[in-house]
Parts: C-alpha cells; sequence; structure tokens
C-alpha cells in the first residue's frame, strides 16, 4: 500500500490526503498505533512487524469482518427457516427500533 | 304657394330655456383622511397591535421556556435508558447467535469462524456492532423500519 510518495515535495503536498480518523472517528486509536508502528519500522520493515496492527485498523475503518459475520448469520438463519426448524415466533429476534 | 306647408315636422331642437352649462371645472377625488391623519392612525394602529401581540408573546415564551427544561431535564434519563436497551439486546443477540450457529462447524460466538474480529483487543472486550450485525436476527420489516428513520432524520 502507498502511504507517501517516494519524494515529497510542495508539488506532491498540493493533492496530499489531509483527511485521517484522529479529529472524529471510532478507528483513532488503531489509527495512531498503526502510524506510530510505521513510523518506527519505515514502510518496508513494518509492512513485516505492524501486520496486525494494520489489520485491527484496516478492520475499524472498513468492517469487513463485522459484515462477513453478519451475512454468514443472516444465511444460517434463512437456512434454518427455508428448513422448517424455525417457526412462528422463533423465526427472528427484533429489536427495539429506538435503541440502536 | 302663398302659404308654405306647415307640416309638423321633429326636430332636434335645443330644450326649452337652452342648454345648461356644461360642468369643465376639475373635480378633484373626495379625501376621506388627510395625511397626517394617516400616519397618525398607523401609528396608533401599530401600537395596539404591538401591545396586543406582547400580551400573547409572553405567554408563549413561558411555555417555550417551560418545554425546553422539560426537555433537557428528561434527555439524560432517555439515553441511559437508550443504552440500557442497547445493551440487554447485545446480549440476547449473543444468545441468539449461539442458539442458531450451534450445529455450524468452526464457528465460535462473537467471531468470524474462530477468527477474531480485533486481534489486540483481549477476547472480552466489548466489540460494538455495525448496524447489520446488530439487526441481523431481526425481521426485514423491522430492520428497514429502523433504516428508513434514519433517513428521515
Amino acid at each position: 500500500m502507498s502511504i507517501s510518495p517516494y519524494f515529497r515535495s510542495p508539488f506532491t503536498d498540493i493533492t496530499g490526503g489531509m483527511i485521517s480518523h484522529q479529529m472524529l472517528g471510532n478507528c483513532q486509536k488503531q489509527e495512531m498505533r498503526y502510524m506510530d508502528c510505521l513510523e518506527a519500522y519505515g514502510l518496508d520493515r513494518g509492512r513485516v512487524k505492524c501486520g496486525e496492527l494494520f489489520d485491527d485498523f484496516h478492520e475499524c475503518q472498513t468492517k469487513t469482518k463485522q459484515f462477513k459475520r453478519f451475512v454468514a448469520i443472516r444465511k444460517e438463519r434463512e437456512r434454518q427457516i427455508a428448513e422448517g426448524k424455525l417457526k412462528g415466533d422463533e423465526k427472528f429476534l427484533s429489536p427495539r427500533v429506538d435503541s440502536f | 304657394m302663398a302659404e308654405a306647408c306647415q307640416i309638423a315636422r321633429k326636430q332636434d331642437l335645443p330644450p326649452p330655456g337652452g342648454y345648461k352649462p356644461i360642468p369643465f371645472k376639475r373635480l378633484p377625488a373626495k379625501q376621506y383622511f388627510s395625511g397626517y391623519a394617516m400616519f397618525a392612525g398607523y401609528a396608533g394602529m401599530t401600537l395596539v397591535s404591538i401591545y396586543l401581540y406582547n400580551l400573547t408573546c409572553k405567554k408563549i415564551t413561558k411555555n417555550e421556556i417551560e418545554m425546553r427544561s422539560a426537555k433537557m431535564a428528561i434527555y439524560p434519563m432517555l439515553l441511559a435508558e437508550r443504552d440500557r436497551e442497547y445493551l440487554k439486546q447485545l446480549r440476547r443477540n449473543r444468545d441468539a447467535e449461539a442458539e442458531l450457529m450451534r450445529d455450524v462447524p468452526g464457528w465460535e460466538v462473537g467471531t468470524y469462524y474462530g477468527e477474531r474480529v480485533y486481534k489486540l483487543l483481549p477476547p472480552d472486550a466489548l466489540v460494538e456492532p455495525i448496524f447489520h450485525e446488530y439487526y441481523a436476527h431481526s425481521s426485514p420489516t423491522e430492520w428497514f423500519k429502523r433504516a428508513y428513520i434514519k433517513l428521515q432524520s
């Protein structure tokens, strides 16, 4: 992944990325840890050493694993409903509409 | 002919006594109020209406203040109740997930087939669910209802 250009100059700073999770966001801690690790090890070594930190940060940003969990749970539930194992009131468990 | 035929013909003659004089003088419009009277009337009506408006305005302001104070007073309680319900629902969701995925090979509750969502958090740390996860066990109507409210607001 590319974090910053090879040679940084005012010309590359013009279109630099100025957004981060530091000001407002759930991923502030994860991003800070990952960036600190990268700063300590540099990009090449950091790719290997900071792998887990990167995975946490990536998960926080994109929430892929949580979404995959949802897909798996939903599929299983629908399969069980089609099978007939769940019926009537047990088919779904709905939260209160104003609780999220 | 000595006598001219005197046939009584209808002639368009002026009325007896002559025409009345033609009025050519200007007739300006009738002025009900003078300029000063109009300004005075405007000022008077404005003052009276300001007084009447303020009578109701005070009542309404007091009412607004009361409503706002009441809302501010109960807001923390409502937030707390919402959070309580949220946590209770998280527990119910976890139990439903355990029940549902009992026979699925490799599945552990709170993970994705054994792989933890955040690797560097302790295993019993609370990972707040996303909207889809929270509504994973719900009927589609309830889910869309909640999504619709979000879009509306």
